[in-house]
């Protein structure tokens, strides 16, 4: 019997059922592709995270603790891939004299490694100038001793004579942060500001001349083993790792029991990265969760599409005797057709997709416990989408139901509730609860194993979404209904002289034709949040990026070997837009030494962008303007303004180093404003100065760095670059695309490529698919109506304007509501995720393009709706015996 | 006088079976319909009546034989025009309302000024006036059989096509369908074929044609196999 009836279906009613399977294909595919994205977001952020730790554990040895017992119990512990040591030594100071002066430091540090540390600690090191071998200087000192290779230095030890070294290289020290901090701060601590000045010596030289001192002061010289895990024993999930490897250290604690203390740097960014996979979580449910419930909405839409011949179906079943048992195991029969075949189409694409679009670890996530969930979801969705409508139907339905395709409408228990506009109410409560408490939705706190997300704030935009679908019924039922003259004035252009009747018909038809609207204003709202929100991230991270790497390519060179110096040649490549020369000078501002970046206010805007989020008290183009009209003016960041009690107009005098006598000098500026972020810039404390004053009071004008921005892929400049600038270790150059790597805890962490890719991908089809596959199916369960018309006499050109009034009405609706809608709610998830915008967008970023080509497709689905309905209504009379 | 509205010669029309194969609905038939004509087409379920009048009323286009309707003009001139059409099962609009559907006809036609008119005119004649702002689903059987009469009537045709019209009627409402639709069409010219199963109605009209297994084998014209 049931195969007799599948038979039946699928030959007489194989629309019905491939919608539904197609709906069913749409939610499991988008599900799917999710998850995947899910999860392989979560394995990228936790690989990222960790490729950006230079060194795992800092294990330093407390004075007089037993160094091979602390080593032994390291190398016990199963994951620990390297340990080497590292030897520090405070010196009161370093002194060269040089071209006829005496240049002195202040306090700094002494350090050796051990001989194969660079084997597994490569990145701490970069040599700039000289040997990469002997006595090493970090670049900073360098300048302020104005040394170089072959040159002499004197290091005061303390509590012993000085001593002179014979520097053999100058190098750069990325990662000082880190290898000079203070082990054993609490988590709250403020970060401690890596040493000024930094020799380092060969580890036999610096015990041959710092054993003394390490017995005479033990309290000055420190001995740290720095630790490499097994990183690929990790769990993917941030969260996880993060419990592993600080779980991992307590334990490496415990064996010791005191005799060192520990820095776990990897579980401190393991610890951050997990505010990252929360905000991955969130973005999965704010972004992809109505794309699921407007999938499964259409599913049951089309399944209920089919109201009215399921009805008669029945009907004619129960006068032959058949129980409502038999009705539903006849539709369970076509139920499972329609899911079983929609979850195998949907997982199949959705696995095609994921091969298709880098980065969605199709092939990791495959036999993930994730995966079989979903498709069990995709299969119920199906089932529950056929049998609940039949069941329902076969609760309430009577004889006479069986007649009626269209009835005069009563009005929904919502509209007289005006659930609408309530729910709406609520949403913008919803959302100004949210907003007072600074839309902070995901907490993380450093040092705490505890996470939570605040999913209070999910309310307000789901609330809103429902509000705003059913607000779109309330006003098409109002146009619809009252056949007025503005639903002629829509259905005009397509209907014609036909517009009365054609109106006529379409007044009768509100509920149908309601949802449809409501259904393409829903897919085309969230194709339209989707995209803006995405586009609006994608120019963040854009500007995230840039603001770490100063522009979509910079090129970084040091005062001795400035990148300005090859301006010309870099500002000719083919793939530059424009290239600006920028300072990077350092200042002491009392005694705090700060980097200070000199600019041409008037031109840096061209090459990198500057939001209004960088500046206090004023936009950029304001900031900015002020400053080029004061020359000696100077932009100080807030933790500066704070510690210094500036005020604007202030003096202040700033110590900068002159080219003339390589000396430090005071020179004043005129404090015009607070700077907080600025490309390349430090987050903690630094000063942007008009680059013609610093070059004038410092004897030059050379420009360590270059910013360009690209007219080409920024990758693609930075290659032309390199080749240009040849192979000199000095210059480094580097484009947005390492920087977004580089770049922890903030925006760019959770990367939205995969994730764009699947909700622009099925936003466009769920789009496309509300409008065209509604239309169509209505159509088709109305053959018999149409059949009628071109009997009586209706030209083909009459019967397509019926049609095309009903496309026009659909498209007019949903475009109107669902632009409309779509653009609050992205306004609403840019307003909520402020979290994961660093700085927060200024204006919502409209993708033009995708808008235009997405409302083009669902035209296009309409008219493909029509045509293809329209030669079968026209044509074939056994339509006129369908019942 | 009388015009000759159709003549069938040897038509044919058959289908696909669903197998590869085809079946044949009607076999070689050959008929006529003059103006006033009053011609009941009976037979059993799946003899071809329903298929015949479509092709008589350019609904269908046979796959063997030659029709012509020399006093109706070209075939795309038919409908609305020249020939009406009444179904078995409910045929109204149902997005409209009975006086909308008995006015639609002509505003197919591009009569739209004179469709109200017209159809409170035919609405009146077959005693539906109060009915006019009811849509098809708030109609009994027989009050939506008049609506789809008056509006196969509405356009002023020369041929009505009826298939079995009161096959979901009962009897008493059946008899007094037909009496309002022959007291209608009396001395109009208009001519009326009914197919249909009730041999009482039937036997109210001038001539009867039987169908058997596709074959027309009585009237005034038979298929040339009998």
């Amino acid at each position: 019997m049931q195969l007799l009836w599948i038979r039946g279906v699928l030959a007489r009613r194989f629309l019905r059922v491939a919608g539904a399977a197609a709906g069913v294909a749409l939610a499991t595919a988008l599900l799917v592709t999710m998850t995947l994205f899910l999860l392989n977001a979560s394995a990228s952020m936790t690989a990222r995270a960790v490729s950006a730790v230079p060194i795992d554990w800092q294990v330093q040895v407390i004075p007089g603790a037993d160094a091979g017992a602390i080593g032994k119990a390291l190398a016990q512990t199963s994951k620990v891939k390297a340990v080497h040591h590292a030897q520090y030594a405070d010196i009161a100071g370093f002194q060269a004299r040089t071209g006829g002066t005496t240049q002195t430091t202040g306090p700094g540090q002494v350090v050796a490694f051990d001989n194969n540390y660079a084997s597994d600690f490569p990145a701490e090191i970069r040599p700039l100038s000289g040997s990469s071998r002997g006595v090493l200087i970090a670049q900073q000192t360098a300048a302020n001793l104005h040394v170089g290779p072959g040159d002499t230095v004197a290091i005061d030890r303390i509590g012993l004579p000085p001593i002179d070294v014979r520097i053999a290289g100058v190098v750069d020290l990325p990662d000082a942060d880190s290898l000079f901090q203070a082990v054993g701060l609490p988590p709250q601590a403020a970060p401690q500001a890596p040493p000024d000045n930094v020799l380092i010596l060969p580890q036999a030289q610096w015990e041959s001349l710092f054993d003394a001192q390490r017995k005479a002061r033990p309290d000055t010289t420190r001995l740290q083993l720095h630790v490499r895990l097994a990183h690929n024993a990790l769990p993917a999930d941030p969260v996880a790792a993060f419990t592993f490897v600080t779980g991992m250290e307590k334990n490496f604690e415990a064996k010791i029991a005191g005799q060192a203390l520990v820095a776990d740097n990897l579980g401190s960014r393991l610890g951050a990265v997990r505010e990252d996979a929360l905000y991955a979580s969130v973005l999965f449910l704010f972004l992809g969760l109505p794309g699921v419930a407007l999938a499964v909405a259409l599913t049951f839409a089309v399944t209920s599409s089919g109201a009215a011949r399921r009805r008669i179906e029945q009907a004619l079943l129960r006068v032959r005797g058949a129980t409502t048992r038999q009705i539903l195991s006849l539709s369970a029969t076509e139920a499972a057709v329609a899911a079983i075949g929609g979850t195998v189409l949907g997982t199949g694409a959705a696995l095609l997709f994921g091969l298709a679009v880098p980065g969605l670890g199709v092939t990791a996530a495959i036999n993930g416990p994730a995966l079989v969930i979903v498709i069990l979801a995709g299969l119920l969705l199906g089932f529950v989408a056929f049998l609940l409508p039949v069941w329902w139907e076969l609760r309430r339905s009577d004889p006479s139901a069986a007649r009626r395709s269209v009835e005069r409408d009563k009005t929904p228990l919502w509209r007289r509730l005006w659930l609408d506009l309530l729910l709406l109410g609520a949403a913008a409560l919803f959302f100004w609860l949210s907003a007072s408490t600074g839309y902070q939705i995901v907490l993380a706190p450093e040092g705490v194993a505890a996470t939570s997300v605040d999913y209070k704030a999910f309310i307000a935009p789901a609330l809103f979404w429902l509000g705003a679908a059913l607000l779109t019924m309330r006003l098409s039922a109002n146009v619809i209904a009252s056949n007025g003259s503005l639903l002629r004035t829509i259905v005009a252009p397509a209907a014609g002289p036909l517009t009365t009747i054609v109106a006529a018909a379409l007044s009768r038809q509100t509920r149908r034709l309601t949802i449809g609207i409501a259904m393409t204003a829903l897919a085309i709202s969230f194709a339209t949040s989707t995209s803006i929100f995405n586009t609006t991230y994608n120019a963040q991270a854009r500007v995230d990026a840039q603001l770490t790497n100063g522009s979509d390519v910079t090129v970084f060179g040091t005062s001795d070997n400035p990148a300005g110096a090859r301006l010309a040649t870099l500002a000719s490549l083919s793939g530059t837009a424009f290239a600006e020369p920028m300072q990077h000078r350092f200042a002491y501002v009392g005694a705090d030494l700060q980097d200070l970046y000199g600019i041409d206010p008037t031109r840096i805007g061209r090459a990198t962008s500057l939001s209004d989020a960088y500046f206090s008290g004023g936009g950029a183009s304001t900031i900015l303007a002020g400053l080029a009209a004061t020359p000696n003016g100077v932009l100080v960041s807030e933790e500066t303004v704070q510690d210094f009690q500036l005020q604007p107009g202030d003096t202040i005098n700033l110590r900068l180093l002159d080219a003339r006598d390589h000396q430090y000098h005071a020179v004043p500026f005129k404090f015009i404003g607070v700077a907080r972020e600025f490309p390349t810039a430090p987050k903690d404390s630094f000063l942007v100065a008009n680059a013609a004053y610093v070059a004038r009071m410092t004897g030059t004008d050379a420009a360590e760095y270059v910013l360009m921005r690209a007219k080409i892929d920024p990758a693609l400049l930075a290659q032309q670059a390199r080749a240009a600038l040849g192979t000199d270790p000095s210059l480094k150059v580097a484009d947005i695309g390492q920087a977004a790597h580089l770049i922890g805890s903030s925006l760019t962490a959770v990367d939205l490529g995969g994730l764009t890719t699947i909700e622009l991908s099925f936003s466009v089809v769920m789009a496309a698919a509300a409008a065209g596959l509604m239309l169509a199916l209505g159509f088709i369960e109305r053959r018999r109506s149409f059949g009628i018309l071109n009997a009586i006499g209706a030209k083909p050109g009459q019967l397509t304007a019926f049609l095309w009034g009903e496309g026009i009405l659909v498209i007019a609706g949903g475009f109107i509501f669902g632009l409309l809608s779509g653009v609050v709610t992205a306004w609403m998830l840019v307003k909520l995720l402020a979290g994961v915008f660093d700085p927060p967008p200024e204006a919502l970023s409209i993708p033009w393009a995708y808008l235009g080509i997405m409302l083009c497709l669902v035209a296009v689905s309409v008219v493909a709706a029509v045509l293809f309905s329209r030669p079968s209504i026209s044509h074939d009379p056994e339509y006129l015996r369908d019942f | 006088m009388d015009e000759t509205l159709v003549v069938a010669n040897g038509i044919g029309r058959d289908f696909p079976d669903g197998n590869a194969g085809r079946i044949t609905v009607l076999r070689d038939v050959d008929c006529a319909i003059s103006s006033g004509a009053r011609i009941a087409l009976v037979g059993p379920s799946g003899s071809g009546k329903s298929t015949l009048l479509h092709i008589l009323g350019g609904l269908d286009r046979p796959t063997s034989g030659r029709i012509e309707w020399p006093s109706l003009g070209s075939f795309e001139e038919l409908r609305p025009r020249q020939i009406g059409f009444v179904f078995q099962s409910p045929s109204l609009f149902p997005a409209l309302t009975a006086g909308q559907n008995v006015g639609l006809p002509m505003i197919l036609a591009g009569e739209r000024d004179a469709a109200d008119r017209t159809s409170a005119l035919l609405l009146d004649a077959f005693g539906l006036a109060e009915l006019a702002d009811k849509l098809p689903e708030e109609l009994s059987g027989g009050q939506a059989q008049r609506i789809a009469m008056a509006r196969a009537l509405a356009i002023g045709p020369k041929l009505i096509l009826a298939d079995e019209p009161t096959g979901q009627l009962d009897s008493t409402t059946a008899q007094f369908f037909f009496d309002t639709v022959l007291n209608r069409l009396e001395n109009t010219g208009i001519a009326l074929v009914v197919a249909t199963h009730d041999d009482a109605i039937a036997a109210r009209m001038a001539t009867r044609w039987t169908m058997d297994h596709g074959w027309l084998r009585s009237g005034p014209y038979r298929s040339k196999a009998t």
